[in-house]
């Protein structure tokens, strides 16, 4: 079977975690066992007025049920359409799809950097992570949200176990500001042997964080997120500026980069 | 008996009339991963330039009502790189092989094909006279019916093997450019090109695309490909390459039924990349339950009113 075959999948699971943010699960699911973090899957809402799939990220993924998880924000009309998915509804899915993160070599600390819906694919990570064996504090995931309500599923990162850092840009919930903020006054304050930073959130997030990290000579990765139709490399739409000049597919050589590769 | 699906053009044989749509399939490298190209009649690479482009900056593309606008701005490796790095690829896979060609000038067209007629293994060039996301050449030939027939003359005297003139859409009649392409020697048209569109953002108050504008596709475009398809099987005696919104094998059959020897599968790829096989395995099954022996059977045979 092709890796580019789509399925059609049952939602097993509805969870409406704020106003504008939910989660749905998928499954079961053939290509389970292929996800990493970091890749995403392309779905199709069949039966509805949308055209074009729609590139979701991973937020997990239980392997025992052949089930994966989405969780995403409203933000147009397909998204709006997902959000009122109910149990036994279907979708049409394609993937896993994209570069995954590099894992972190066992003695580097972990700084992540989520900004609202740039949560899903950095809980995959830490998950795994955690589950394969690594000491959860040697990650301190950063967590921003414009409000209180942005910062979903505290329960569960607090869970795993990892060094949990909420962020709201009004203060209403965790520290107040930006998340890159923290993340800066945080290093200021503690000295953090070999860091890696994970960045996914907002393009203005992800620019703050890209320049932090080149500022401080910090290695990692940043995951983008773009208008995407094909999602397999084809059709050029979802291209975005390299710094060294040209151009890169969100979708194919990325949607993960290194820092510092593309000129956000 | 399975039905035949051959198709010939040009003198060309086809192992089905299936092909992809420029710009939709790159240079098949991506789509060889989701099924063997031999599955297809012909792949058609997107436009290849004398120099390489860039494109526009993103964003490039916006969804639209069944379809999609883009103004990617023919971004491609040019002819020296396609040369080198991406035919052969395609040298290696058992279908036919179109280049599209794309230019800024009548010189530029020339000189592509000029290098292309040196690749034995590209069977056909089509000529993308028609592309509304460039500021120059592209549509602007292709909307003259002068400039079409002297483009397609300058370019019959270097390539030796079959040419197809691609068509746009805007203009007042097809049939009048197509008529041209012919006059000016092509061995085919294709038809048609993306729609001239925009799309606004009512947050911002910006078009979605950078360029401003951009081409129409997808099912949205579907009726008016079928009606200028019909428009230039009436007047022209070329075989004719239909191209709109083809999605499912009842779309293959309405495109042949109005006149089309084969048809170009497009958008339809980015929502299922294994379009073509799926729309295949379809047609088989149309033709059986139609118990036609070929598919060639449908071209022309729409019984008008």
């Amino acid at each position: 079977m092709s890796k580019y075959s789509s399925e059609r999948v049952p939602v097993s699971r509805v969870r409406h975690l704020s106003p504008n943010y939910h989660s749905l699960k998928l499954g079961p699911w053939s290509r389970i066992n292929e996800c990493r973090p970091g890749q995403f899957v392309h779905l199709g809402l069949p039966d509805s007025e949308i055209y074009f799939r729609r590139a979701m990220s991973i937020a997990a993924v239980d392997t025992g049920s052949g089930q994966i998880e989405i969780i995403f924000k409203v933000f147009g009309r397909g998204t709006r359409i997902l959000s009122g998915y109910h149990k036994g509804d279907v979708v049409d899915v394609l993937g896993p799809l994209g570069v995954p993160f590099t894992p972190p070599r066992q003695n580097e600390t972990c700084l992540f950097v989520a900004g609202g819906v740039g949560f899903p694919p950095l809980f995959y990570l830490a998950s795994r992570l955690v589950a394969r064996g690594r000491d959860p504090e040697t990650i301190e995931f950063f967590y921003g949200g414009r409000t209180s309500g942005e910062v979903v599923e505290r329960q569960r990162i607090r869970q795993l176990g990892v060094r949990f850092h909420p962020v709201t840009d009004d203060g209403s919930f965790g520290s107040k500001g930006l998340v890159t903020e923290a993340v800066e006054k945080y290093l200021d304050g503690h000295p953090v042997k070999r860091p890696r930073m994970y960045a996914c959130g907002p393009d203005g997030m992800l620019k703050a964080a890209d320049d932090l990290a080149r500022k401080l000579g910090i290695p990692g990765e940043v995951s983008l997120e773009a208008p995407m139709p094909c999602g397999f490399g084809v059709c050029l739409g979802c291209v975005v500026p390299l710094r060294a000049g040209g151009h890169a597919r969100v979708c194919k050589e990325g949607p993960v980069f290194q820092i510092g590769e593309v000129l956000l | 008996m399975k039905p035949d699906l051959r198709v010939t053009i040009a003198g060309m044989e086809f192992a089905n009339p299936l092909m992809t749509a420029s710009g939709c399939c790159g240079y098949g490298e991506e789509l060889a991963e989701v099924f063997p190209l031999s599955r297809l009649g012909a792949l058609v690479t997107k436009s290849i330039t004398l120099k390489p482009r860039l494109g526009h900056p993103p964003p490039r593309t916006a969804e639209t009502a069944s379809g999609m606008l883009n103004a990617i701005g023919l971004a491609n490796v040019g002819i020296d790189a396609f040369i080198t790095d991406k035919l052969p690829f395609l040298e290696k896979q058992k279908t036919r092989v179109i280049v599209n060609v794309a230019g800024s000038s009548a010189s530029e067209y020339i000189e592509v094909c000029r290098r292309l007629n040196d690749c034995p293994r590209v069977d056909m060039v089509e000529l993308n006279v028609s592309c509304p996301n460039v500021d120059e050449g592209g549509i602007e030939i292709g909307t003259d019916p002068l400039q079409t027939e002297k483009i397609v003359a300058d370019v019959r005297k270097v390539f030796k093997r079959p040419i197809i003139a691609k068509m746009t859409p805007n203009v007042t009649d097809v049939g009048i450019v197509a008529r041209a392409a012919e006059a000016g020697g092509a061995d085919a048209i294709s038809l048609i090109n993306t729609l001239t569109g925009t799309s606004i953002d009512v947050n911002t108050w910006r078009p979605r695309l950078t360029y401003n504008r951009g081409g129409l596709s997808g099912p949205a475009i579907k009726p008016v490909a079928l009606a200028m398809v019909d428009r230039v099987y009436n007047c022209t005696r070329l075989p004719l390459i239909g191209i709109g919104g083809i999605t499912t094998a009842d779309d293959v059959v309405e495109f042949m039924l109005v006149g089309a020897t084969a048809v170009q599968i497009g958008t339809a790829l980015f929502v299922q990349p294994d379009a073509p096989v799926r729309i295949a395995k379809d047609l088989t099954a149309y033709l059986r339950e139609k118990k036609l022996h070929s598919v060639t059977e449908l071209i022309g045979k729409v019984r008008k009113y």
